[in-house]
């Protein structure tokens, strides 16, 4: 009702701006003041009595259509009225037939994002596909199946957590693709211990038996096969076998980064710390050490060190051909 | 060893794999089954792979076991046909190629199921596919040739056409068995598979009346086999393969074992499961719903109940792994679980009480596993024992299977008040935690975990055994949750119905 109201006092308003400067034929500046005036005020509530009755979605935003509509029936004296009147009437009676219900509207359906979303993160991508129980089992098993030329270390996360899957297919593939990767491995610890209590025939081969026993060990954690305990027990046992090697090799600088590590995940910091140290001094590039230096430093929480760090591994990604023959030299 | 022979019995029995020959949770319910109907004449039908895979009877045949024969699939034996150069008969190419035809619209298609049934019923001695058309003729050669050409997605066609061969090769010896089979009035097989193949053929060639009682799900235990298996090849190279495929040969059994339990679905009912589970899944491989139903296994009470007083007070640190030594019941994830048992708990044990002859190299890797982690002298193979004897002397009953379906080592267990903790596989999260609102109002009757996971097998064990109060709860839900659900009698019951409907159904014959 308001909206009747603005738009007869819209009306009375231009009439009276109209027929007071044609009442009075006076032409001075007065005059056309409050014709200005009362046309302005009439523009305005024109305006304001047709836009509640325009389609929402069209006026947007209102101020702007507000003063559109004024400013039209402002600028052209009599025309604009009409006009503005005109074309609201056009929006009003022919607009709507056009956007009549021919179509019902529908609420957009829920897809699953992790679908679309994670396309582009490979690994975790594969993570949350694999772990989507929303996804048909047998696009699942497909990509469970493309595991398999995938490295163990990236594969048997994924998988192990497929062991809890509600599809027993699914189950059944994980655990036997888990087993495959494991029996490998320790079929060939068994091998090398059977080596060891045949008794090797001469040290050089005693020594590559431990060697590799260490190795598969630590494989078996890098693949990330071994959880808890078992985890634990594993790096125990490389631990034992590196040190055994290490007594008769001291100089063995790859097995140095190996026993530092190993120590560090045995939380025994001082030792990793000197393991890597000798490692370093034994002439292994800063590049495979530096890391877990830093990551030692890191957990100290001594951070000036560990940027300290960083920013050295960052300078060796400068010259990655030339730096070692530098530092060689500048070790020497 | 003569082996009793009969002129006629009333139910041929077949089985694959199992009692008499291997110890287990399916021959122990053969067992039982066959002792408890001493009215009726059972024929044992007993397929195995090869004769050297299997020793002497585990079980001794039980009086009503009229007559007893065995065939070996997988036996090079006298029923080949001599090699010669052969055209083959037309008539059974045509068959075969209509049989092919049919399979294009889909394994679920009436046509395919139509077709293979006059392919089988030719495979009979008498019929016109015959093994050595098979094996030597010209035809079979191109047909192979054909298939090889058109589908196989994988460049080997010498491993293809041996893949083909070793497959297809024993449905011959299973027809030749169908039609020298004695008279009997209804036929039960324990599996699908290759027993299933035969029992479908019997019911479909002489009309007998075929009761199937599923344990474990054979497609999806071949299925195991075939996704850890090492020695099916793949010789796609990086161009030709698709990596989110198996390989070729490895579908090719898939298929091959899920289409013979379709045909013994077919021809089958009742169809049995032993819990909603498996009846499901067999629904979805094939099996009219109609013709599904449930009985649950069951175990004699008064074997164990004495037991009870002959516990100590305090449960003993054991852990006890009662089964068989093979792969499907994950012994390993046993042996890391007492890994940490024993980094926890030093004066527990791990005992695995069951035959290690199965599978050598499995029980061999075991050992070695033993070994590999120091477990020389907390982990103890036992071989096979009695139950009765283990009961009192051991804390808990464990189960560390990737498949198993209802399994009676825990209803043993139970009977005898020892909690278990087991895997979430088959029927187990059932038994430990109970099936509807009044079982599980019993209580927790141990703990579940999911399959291999060695750390929560451990601590669900240590949890249990660490505090007796738990335990005593635990052991007290086992034996009222035996007592009401699990009996013999219920099963026997339930089973007299079925053999009495079949019979019933076809009380001429014999």
């Amino acid at each position: 009702m308001l909206n009747l109201k603005w738009g007869w006092a819209a009306l009375g308003l231009e009439l009276s701006a109209w027929s007071g400067a044609w009442l009075l034929a006076e032409r001075s500046d007065a005059a056309l003041l409050s014709y200005l005036l009362l046309h302005g005020a009439a523009s305005l509530l024109l305006s304001l009595a047709l836009l509640p009755l325009l389609p929402q979605r069209l006026i947007k935003p209102r101020w702007a259509t507000l003063l559109l509509m004024a400013a039209f029936s402002y600028a052209v004296p009599v025309a604009g009225f009409a006009g503005v009147l005109l074309a609201f009437i056009i929006l009003r009676v022919y607009r709507r037939g056009a956007e009549a219900e021919a179509f019902g509207s529908v609420q957009l359906p829920e897809f699953d994002q992790h679908q679309l979303r994670q396309s582009q993160f490979r690994h975790a991508g594969m993570g949350s596909f694999l772990g989507n129980t929303r996804i048909p089992v047998q696009a699942r098993m497909r990509a469970m199946a493309g595991l398999q030329y995938v490295s163990g270390r990236t594969a048997s996360p994924l998988l192990r957590s497929a062991l809890s899957d509600p599809s027993e297919d699914l189950r059944l593939l994980a655990y036997g693709m888990l087993d495959n990767l494991e029996k490998r491995i320790n079929r060939a610890i068994d091998h090398e211990l059977n080596a060891l209590q045949a008794g090797a025939a001469h040290s050089g081969q005693r020594l590559h038996s431990l060697q590799r026993l260490s190795d598969l060990y630590w494989e078996l954690v890098y693949h990330d096969l071994v959880q808890g305990d078992l985890r634990q027990h594993a790096i125990e046992e490389s631990l034992h076998y590196c040190e055994q090697v290490l007594q008769q090799q001291a100089d063995n600088a790859a097995l140095q980064l190996r026993r530092g590590r190993l120590l560090h995940e045995l939380g025994r910091r001082q030792d990793a710390e000197q393991a890597y140290a000798q490692a370093r001094a034994l002439g292994l590039p800063a590049t495979r050490v530096l890391p877990y230096q830093a990551q030692l430093a890191f957990e100290r929480r001594d951070y000036a060190q560990a940027r300290a760090l960083m920013r050295e591994l960052h300078q060796w990604g400068a010259l990655p051909r030339l730096r070692p023959v530098i530092d060689y030299w500048n070790h020497s | 060893m003569t082996h009793p022979k009969a002129q006629s019995a009333d139910i041929a029995l077949l089985l694959e794999g199992t009692f008499p020959y291997v110890s287990g949770g399916v021959s122990s319910w053969i067992n039982q089954i066959v002792r408890a109907y001493p009215e009726y004449r059972f024929a044992i039908v007993f397929l195995g792979s090869r004769r050297n895979d299997y020793g002497a009877f585990k079980y001794p045949l039980p009086d009503n076991v009229v007559h007893f024969e065995e065939h070996y699939l997988h036996e090079a034996t006298q029923w080949h046909p001599q090699p010669a150069a052969r055209r083959g008969e037309a008539q059974g190419q045509t068959l075969v190629l209509q049989l092919l035809e049919a399979f294009s619209h889909g394994p679920s298609s009436p046509e395919a199921m139509a077709a293979f049934e006059a392919v089988a019923r030719q495979m009979m001695p008498d019929g016109s596919v015959q093994l050595g058309d098979f094996l030597y003729s010209k035809r079979a050669w191109d047909i192979i040739c054909d298939i090889y050409r058109e589908h196989c997605a994988d460049p080997s066609f010498v491993d293809f056409f041996w893949t083909v061969r070793i497959m297809l090769q024993p449905l011959w010896l299973l027809a030749r068995v169908a039609q020298q089979l004695l008279p009997v009035r209804a036929v039960h097989c324990a599996s699908t598979g290759y027993a299933g193949f035969l029992g479908g053929l019997l019911a479909q060639t002489r009309g007998l009346p075929l009761i199937l009682s599923e344990h474990g799900i054979y497609t999806k235990e071949r299925k195991i086999d075939l996704f850890k298996s090492e020695w099916i090849r793949d010789n796609r190279n990086v161009f030709q393969r698709d990596p989110t495929e198996l390989s070729y040969f490895r579908q090719m059994w898939i298929h091959f074992f899920e289409w013979l339990g379709r045909y013994c679905y077919a021809h089958a009912d009742p169809i049995l499961a032993l819990y909603e589970a498996n009846r499901q899944r067999q629904i979805s491989d094939g099996a009219r719903p109609e013709r599904t139903g449930n009985i649950p296994n069951g175990i004699r009470l008064e074997r164990f109940a004495p037991l009870r007083a002959q516990r100590p007070a305090e449960p003993p640190p054991v852990l006890c792994l009662i089964g068989r030594v093979v792969p499907i019941k994950d012994i390993k994830t046993f042996i890391r679980a007492m890994r940490r048992v024993v980094n926890q708990r030093p004066d527990a044990q791990g005992w695995i009480a069951g035959p290690a002859e199965e599978d050598p190299a499995y029980a061999e890797e075991c050992r070695n596993l033993v070994r590999s982690l120091g477990l020389q002298q907390q982990v103890r193979f036992l071989g096979m024992q009695r139950v009765e004897d283990l009961m009192p002397q051991i804390g808990l009953v464990v189960l560390s299977s990737i498949s198993e379906a209802l399994p009676l080592v825990l209803l043993e267990g139970y009977a005898a008040g020892v909690p278990a903790v087991s895997t979430d596989v088959g029927s187990c999260r059932q038994l430990v935690e109970g099936l509807d609102e009044e079982d599980r109002a019993l209580g927790a009757s141990g703990a579940v975990v999911p399959i291999a996971k060695p750390q929560q097998l451990a601590d669900a064990a240590l949890r249990l055994l660490g505090d007796s109060a738990a335990w005593q709860a635990a052991s007290r839900a086992a034996v009222a949750r035996v007592e009401r659900y699990y009996t013999d009698t219920l099963m026997f019951d339930r089973y007299r119905q079925v053999y009495e409907s079949a019979l019933a159904r076809n009380p001429g014959a014999a």
